[in-house]
């Protein structure tokens, strides 16, 4: 019988394995649910800034028959704040979200400040692994970081980035190196506290947004920056996620130097696989049916999406806070219960 | 040789068209002195500017940068067209009370929306981002605005999508304010789930289905 981690392993790398894992990473693809946050008494906002809580609630989610991971953290604010932005920490309800970016246009990157690992909730996230790494050395610990275009729309404005990108894009080239400079300094940490799994998402650079050739020259090019530093590490699987429809981008995504590539449940999974042959696959089960849905029916997409080729099942994207934790039990139950043959 | 206004109002709307989001303003400016009706400059030339730049968006030639320095272009040439028209020709269809409900502060799907609606000629009130849930229903009161236009892209703000639905509702306004519901985790199973009036999954969109909800709620008179 297969660990979690030797199963993800096995299977984020293509060798044979009894059923494909079933996971959800966390930050930006959120994994956490309020049954779960009461239950554990590790509610939101806390836990987004203390290491016991976060590890706990983690834990507990995993513990309670959720998805076969732990991940932290429970956002994806951590970076951004780190730099500079202003966050709403939020509440049970809502993520932390940043209420103000911290530079006015990529022209004033030199202002940029530098990701500290020693302070803040960039602190709590390498705290938090290393409390999850102790209590329990056999649940995969999955580490997330910002993608480098999503983090720097939050450092500036989003609207601003993406005009900037077309009308100056030499400034805007250097204030996202020193953005995905940073990202690399937090997501090596987070491997070097015993993060087994890193997973960059990219909700706002993607092909949906961008078109092919900012997402070539841009998300591409800095996520592929974060995943080539990260070689050095030989243990790790690295995931990337990337949202929205990827109909203008296909062409491009098998250029990503990753293990494993997540997408959206608007995104064929099974067509996919003929574009990107040497990357394995993970998805897409609809979050939207997970969060309102009846048990039965989010039974049913999961076993979809493993018939369509899912390597890995995870949900398409962040769970809503409200979904109920039996609807995450019976989409793990399904995936286990489920005859590959 | 001074342009004729057939030449200014295409140039004006290829400069939206084109990205010139400087030159188009000389070429209002040029325009205006000419004498020429604003509100055609506005109408003739820079929304048929947008419109071509929305089609090339929907054929994905154009992408969301491009679409958003068309939209910049288009509002420097209003900042030198608007201030000419007439009061009584201003007024708009009727009022929009449009934000990004509060969890969120992507507002890039809202900002679209917006610049369109005005397009079409709609009042529309911008509330911002992360804007919560009172406030929607306190501003279209306040307003008199008949639509409320909610946008996200975290699933995790839609909650208080539901909530201003709710709130409406329970002041026993629903029937009198129409609430529209748009972005990246939205789906028009979700808008039937939570009560809302429509979904949209688009900006251009979005203005056909504020024109079929006003249209339908009852005639509204020209301002």
């Amino acid at each position: 019988m297969l660990s979690y981690k030797e199963r993800l392993f096995k299977a984020a790398r293509g060798g044979s394995v009894d059923r494909p894992p079933c996971i959800c990473p966390g930050g930006m693809m959120n994994a956490i649910e309020q049954d779960i946050m009461i239950k554990s008494g590790c509610a939101w906002p806390e836990s987004h800034s203390n290491p016991d809580k976060m590890a706990e609630l983690a834990l507990s989610l995993y513990l309670a028959g959720g998805f076969e991971n732990c991940g932290v953290p429970f956002c994806m604010t951590v970076e951004a704040e780190a730099m500079g932005a202003i966050v709403d920490m939020g509440d049970m309800d809502a993520e932390p979200h940043v209420v103000k970016s911290a530079l006015n246009s990529t022209q004033d990157y030199a202002k940029l400040k530098n990701l500290d690992l020693n302070s803040g909730r960039v602190k709590t996230v390498l705290d938090a692994i290393k409390i999850i790494k102790q209590r329990d050395n056999t649940v995969p610990v999955i580490g997330n970081i910002t993608g480098p275009i999503s983090a720097a729309g939050q450092l500036v404005d989003m609207a601003k980035l993406l005009i900037e990108m077309r009308k100056s894009p030499e400034t805007c080239h250097k204030f996202i190196e020193l953005v995905t400079q940073n990202l690399i300094k937090f997501a090596a940490a987070q491997v070097e506290v015993g993060a087994d799994v890193i997973c960059i998402a990219e909700p706002s650079g993607t092909g949906e947004i961008l078109g092919a050739e900012l997402f070539r020259n841009f998300t591409v090019k800095y996520l592929n920056n974060i995943l080539e530093s990260l070689s050095e590490f030989k243990d790790i699987i690295k995931i990337v996620h990337i949202c929205g429809r990827l109909k203008s981008v296909y062409n491009e995504l098998a250029n990503l130097k990753c293990d494993v590539f997540s997408m959206d449940s608007a995104v064929d999974l099974k067509l996919l696989h003929e574009y990107m042959p040497n990357h394995r696959l993970m998805g897409n089960v609809s979050t939207h049916t997970i969060g309102t849905m009846p048990e039965a029916k989010v039974i049913d997409l999961t076993q979809n999406a493993i018939a369509r080729g899912a390597d890995i099942v995870a949900p398409a994207c962040g769970l809503p806070v409200s979904t109920p934790l039996d609807n995450i039990r019976g989409m793990v139950k399904a995936v286990r219960q489920y005859n590959l043959n | 040789m001074a342009a004729t206004k057939e030449e200014l109002l295409q140039r004006l709307s290829d400069c939206v068209l084109n990205m010139e989001d400087e030159e188009v303003i000389d070429v209002a400016k040029e325009y205006a002195a000419a004498g020429y009706d604003p509100l055609d400059g506005i109408l003739k030339g820079l929304v048929a500017g947008i419109n071509k730049a929305s089609d090339l968006y929907e054929r994905e030639e154009y992408f969301i940068p491009e679409l958003l320095i068309c939209s910049s272009a288009m509002y420097n040439a209003l900042d030198v067209l608007r201030p000419l028209i007439p009061k009584e020709q201003s007024g708009g269809k009727c009022k929009v009370v449009i934000g990004v409900a509060r969890g969120d502060t992507h507002d890039i799907g809202k900002n679209l929306v917006k610049i369109m609606l005005e397009s079409a000629n709609y009042e529309v009130i911008d509330l911002g981002r992360d804007v919560p849930v009172e406030d929607f229903v306190n501003t279209a009161k306040r307003e008199g605005a008949k639509v409320i236009g909610l946008s996200t892209l975290m699933s995790t703000s839609m909650n208080n999508m539901a909530k201003v639905v709710e709130m409406l509702k329970s002041e026993g306004i629903k029937d009198q304010i129409k609430v529209i519901v748009g972005g990246g985790p939205i789906s028009q199973s979700f808008a039937d789930k939570i009560g809302a009036d429509g979904y949209s999954v688009n900006a251009a969109e979005a203005v056909k289905l504020v024109d079929r909800l006003v249209g339908n709620a009852e005639p509204i008179p020209a301002a």
